[in-house]
């Protein structure tokens, strides 16, 4: 029998507000443990929390980035449980009362297309502090840090629209584009602020029912989410076909070993109405606001990438898919450049420049208006492809004129045909067997000399003009 | 330490200025009312040595309006009930008002028993931030005084918006600046004819002198129905038992609180902890609020409907009335016996109904007496009408003074 697999994804997004949901911690789970700490995150008795305008705004934003229906009312509970994570008993979350619900991403279909994979809703809910085991000396002990207690998160829940490994990878990085745009969330899973959990059942191919699911957490990359699924997809294939029953419960992750293990039986508190935070009622006004707030999301970019400076769809998608470069592209192709050439040097030149930096465009030295007259220098053929990419690196670094660079750097492309001339000359005289080698009829000789050629002009060399004169000169 | 006191203010303040409204007043507080400083376990061994690192927003204003806190009280573990409750013991020993949590009418009962005054604000009226409370949807700080114009001077401190208590609704203040003598007579009265079953002979004589005073004053008594009032006491024991056991839940006995030596892992040192701090019926409460949350948690969904109801029903009631009118305790019920969850709740049926509309609501001494025992006259009003009520209140203990 051929089986499909029916994937629900939990999501936990941090928000990156400047303080805690609560209080007005600073929201830095990272800094010196129990630094950012107060009565209310604490959980100290006598206090009482009292939401974040920030952080119910920033919420809302991710939540309209996902296309969700941002609800008239919503309202926190508190998620009992006990665990010395959460001192307090219970997390503070929107249970019956989610602050948005009904979304959507689309994503690229695996056999081409489009596909819409819909969220059911989006709550917001307090992180809970994070222990740090030390099990090294006489009595391993367990040390609570409360930086992490009470920082805003959204929890997006999608519906089980989900079939694949590749679409759920898919729609994490929709979800991710979409909230990294709004400038709400940073969404890195290697880095925690976001965590995702697979709720994977499977069922025969064509039909209906949802079967028992299984919950899979513990995956520290978007790689990682995929491989856990398709492996729990083989796993519970193979416990049908020997006729096993599916059971309820959760497993973890193992990146080392690359499979899944179960963990012990999970716990499901209840959820109580909190008596002490006050009722969410959003109005028009202040949802017109929070509308207003959402920038040209990527496919609408896109589309205007499209028709404004005539990318073709798959340069577009490239050109909007992160929010500074989409801004950078624009700013650079009004200044009067090819916005295919644009788009070129920002693929293949600067984003592999910036992920080898480990930088955002912001965090460099690089501006929208140097670039574009570094790359018209290019065009008019003052400096070739290997000089521009020598004085891209530097524009990363300082701040200095391309211009200034180029002259300095002596970067000026050569086309002084005596002087290409020398250099042939030279390349000749020492290389005659290859040169033998190329009238008997080995083309490749061409290029090997070239290289050697470039070499000799320190790169310099207007690469078009020299290869004429040397193909003239071997013929 | 007397018996009376479980910590007494040992700093000489610096003698407020004459200006000051509170000047001279000297107040005792219960130990789950936040003084920064001050040892407050809330009568439990779950808070043994916690110390409180910001004043309750009440004590920031009772400072700051001169007032003397000369200690705090003994009081009935997280303030469930009056079992060892001693603060208004202290208002003839050091004390002229006692600032005690009202969750089901403890403010009211413990000055009807001891012949004081007791009054429960409107809820929303006064700041929580800094009351370590057990059920916050029905708690808050009532006054227990000798007489009626110190408990009105406390409210006037004490009541209005914190905006560190966002539960507190935006609404005007209360103005209570013209209390007393702002009462303008006559006013309708109802006694709710349900809540008569509750009572013996004795206590009906008791009340029906109460009602006595109040016509003697111009009040024009009637007789309404409250369909719903026997299931107030249900509602109250469903819904406060949820809140309780979430409010406890934060007890670990880690960074405060008695800690057990048992127990080989995190799991058992928190389920020894508990078991040896808890008390009844606290801990008998507790266990009833766990069972509605993980075992029946439909029973509580009804229950909050059903107090939804409850609240409407008062407010219809009260819109043909001014004020309803209950005996405030039951002689045979003595909350401070009181053992067991059910006894505590025996021994305040009559002011519960308040706790759960969140209406305010008065215990006026010396007028509901037959036979020589008080039951206490209770009157309720509308929310935030708690100046009308006092002042209603103060011209029925004025005609108590004139005899
Ligand atoms: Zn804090």
């Amino acid at each position: 029998m051929k089986y499909e697999a029916v994937i629900g994804l939990e999501i936990h997004v941090q928000l990156n507000s400047a303080t805690k949901l609560f209080c007005d911690c600073p929201n830095r789970p990272g800094d010196e443990p129990n630094r950012n700490t107060c009565p209310v995150c604490l959980w100290l008795p006598g206090n009482l929390p009292h939401l974040s305008r920030e952080a119910l705004e920033k919420a809302t934003v991710a939540c309209l980035a996902l296309n969700c229906t941002i609800q008239p009312v919503s309202a926190f509970d508190q998620k009992v449980y006990y665990y010395p994570d959460l001192p307090k008993g219970f997390q503070l979350s929107q249970h019956h009362l989610p602050l948005s619900r009904n979304g959507w991403v689309d994503i690229a279909a695996e056999k081409g297309g489009m596909k819409r994979l819909r969220i059911h809703h989006i709550h917001m809910e307090e992180d809970v502090a994070k222990l740090v085991h030390e099990t090294e000396g006489k009595t391993p002990i367990s040390l609570v840090d409360f930086n992490r207690a009470g920082t805003p998160l959204i929890e997006i829940v999608s519906e089980p629209d989900i079939r694949s490994p590749y679409e759920a990878m898919e729609y994490i990085k929709a979800l991710r584009t979409q909230l990294r745009y709004t400038g709400t969330a940073e969404c890195s899973m290697e880095q925690g602020t976001m965590r995702v959990d697979a709720n994977i059942s499977i069922r025969p191919e064509g039909t209906s029912e949802f079967n028992t699911k299984v919950e899979v957490k513990n995956m520290n990359s978007i790689r990682n989410v995929g491989d856990a699924i398709a492996y729990e997809i083989t796993r519970q294939t193979e416990c049908l076909e020997k006729g096993e029953a599916i059971i309820l419960h959760t497993r973890l992750w193992d990146p080392d070993k690359r499979v899944t293990t179960a963990m012990r039986g999970k716990f499901a508190g209840p959820c109580v109405p909190d008596p002490s935070v006050a009722k969410i009622r959003v109005t028009e006004d202040w949802l017109k606001r929070m509308q207003e707030r959402l920038p040209e999301m990527p496919a609408k970019k896109a589309e205007r990438f499209v028709t404004e400076y005539g990318l073709t769809p798959d340069e577009a998608l490239a050109m909007s898919l992160d929010r500074d470069i989409s801004e950078f592209f624009e700013d650079t192709a009004k200044r009067g450049l090819s916005p295919h050439k644009v788009t070129n040097w920002i693929t293949t030149h600067l984003a592999p420049m910036l992920k080898d930096r480990n930088q955002t465009i912001e965090e460099t030295a690089l501006t929208a208006e140097r670039f574009a007259r570094l790359l018209a220098m290019l065009e008019k053929g003052v400096i070739n492809a290997h000089g521009a990419r020598e004085i891209l690196l530097k524009l990363l670094e300082s701040n200095e004129s391309p211009e200034d660079l180029v002259e300095k750097g002596q970067f000026r492309q050569v086309s002084d045909t005596s002087e290409l001339e020398g250099i042939i000359d030279g390349i000749i005289a020492d290389h005659s067997a290859d040169v033998e080698d190329f009238r008997k009829g080995n083309e490749k000789v061409v290029g090997f000399l070239m290289g050697l050629a470039m070499k000799a002009s320190k790169g310099k060399a207007n690469p078009k003009l020299l290869r004429e004169m040397l193909v003239k000169r071997l013929g | 330490m007397s018996g009376i006191y479980t910590y007494k203010n040992v700093l000489t303040d610096a003698p407020a200025g004459a200006a000051s409204p509170l000047a001279g007043v000297r107040v005792v507080v219960q130990p789950n009312i936040s003084v920064r400083g001050w040892p407050c376990d809330a009568g439990s061994k779950a808070l043994e040595g916690f110390v409180p690192l910001q004043d309750a927003e009440v004590v920031t204003r009772l400072k700051s309006a001169g007032a003397l806190l000369v200690g705090s009280s003994r009081m009935a573990e997280l303030g469930f009930g009056l079992t060892g409750e001693t603060s208004v013991r202290s208002l003839g020993e050091g004390a002229d008002v006692a600032a005690m949590t009202d969750t089901m009418g403890e403010a009211r009962v413990a000055s009807a028993t001891e012949g004081f005054f007791g009054f429960k604000p409107s809820f929303g009226l006064v700041s929580r931030f800094g009351l370590i409370g057990l059920v916050p949807s029905m708690e808050c700080t009532g006054v227990a005084g000798r007489d009626l114009n110190s408990i009105i001077d406390i409210m006037t401190t004490i009541a209005g918006k914190d905006p560190n208590d966002p539960s507190m609704p935006d609404e005007p203040p209360v103005d209570f600046t013209s209390t007393p003598q702002g009462f303008e007579g006559p006013f309708r009265a109802g006694i709710v004819k349900e809540s008569l079953d509750l009572l013996n002979e004795t206590e009906a004589h008791a009340f029906k002198a109460g009602l006595a005073r109040m016509e003697a004053i111009g009040a024009a008594i009637e007789e309404v129905s409250l369909p719903g009032y026997s299931l107030f006491r249900a509602v109250h024991n469903t819904v406060a038992a949820v809140e309780a056991s979430s409010s406890a839940g934060k007890y670990d006995s880690v960074r405060f609180g008695h800690r057990s030596p048992q127990g080989r892992n995190w799991n058992e040192m928190y389920l020894a902890s508990r078991g040896e701090s808890f008390r009844l019926p606290v801990k008998a409460f507790l266990f009833q609020g766990a069972f509605f949350q993980f075992e029946d948690y439909g029973a509580f969904e009804d229950a909050c409907r059903i107090r939804n109801r409850l609240v409407r029903e008062t407010t219809d009631v009260l819109g043909a009335v001014d004020f309803l009118v209950f005996p405030t305790r039951r002689m045979e019920h003595d909350a401070w016996a009181a053992g067991s969850v059910r006894a505590v709740y025996e021994s305040f049926m009559l002011t519960l109904p308040a706790n759960v509309t969140g209406s305010p609501a008065v215990q006026v001494p010396g007028c509901a007496v037959h036979d020589g025992v008080d039951i206490g006259l209770q009157i309720m009003g509308r929310r935030r009408d708690d100046a009308r009520l006092l002042s209603a209140a103060s011209a029925i203990a004025s005609s108590v003074l004139r005899g």
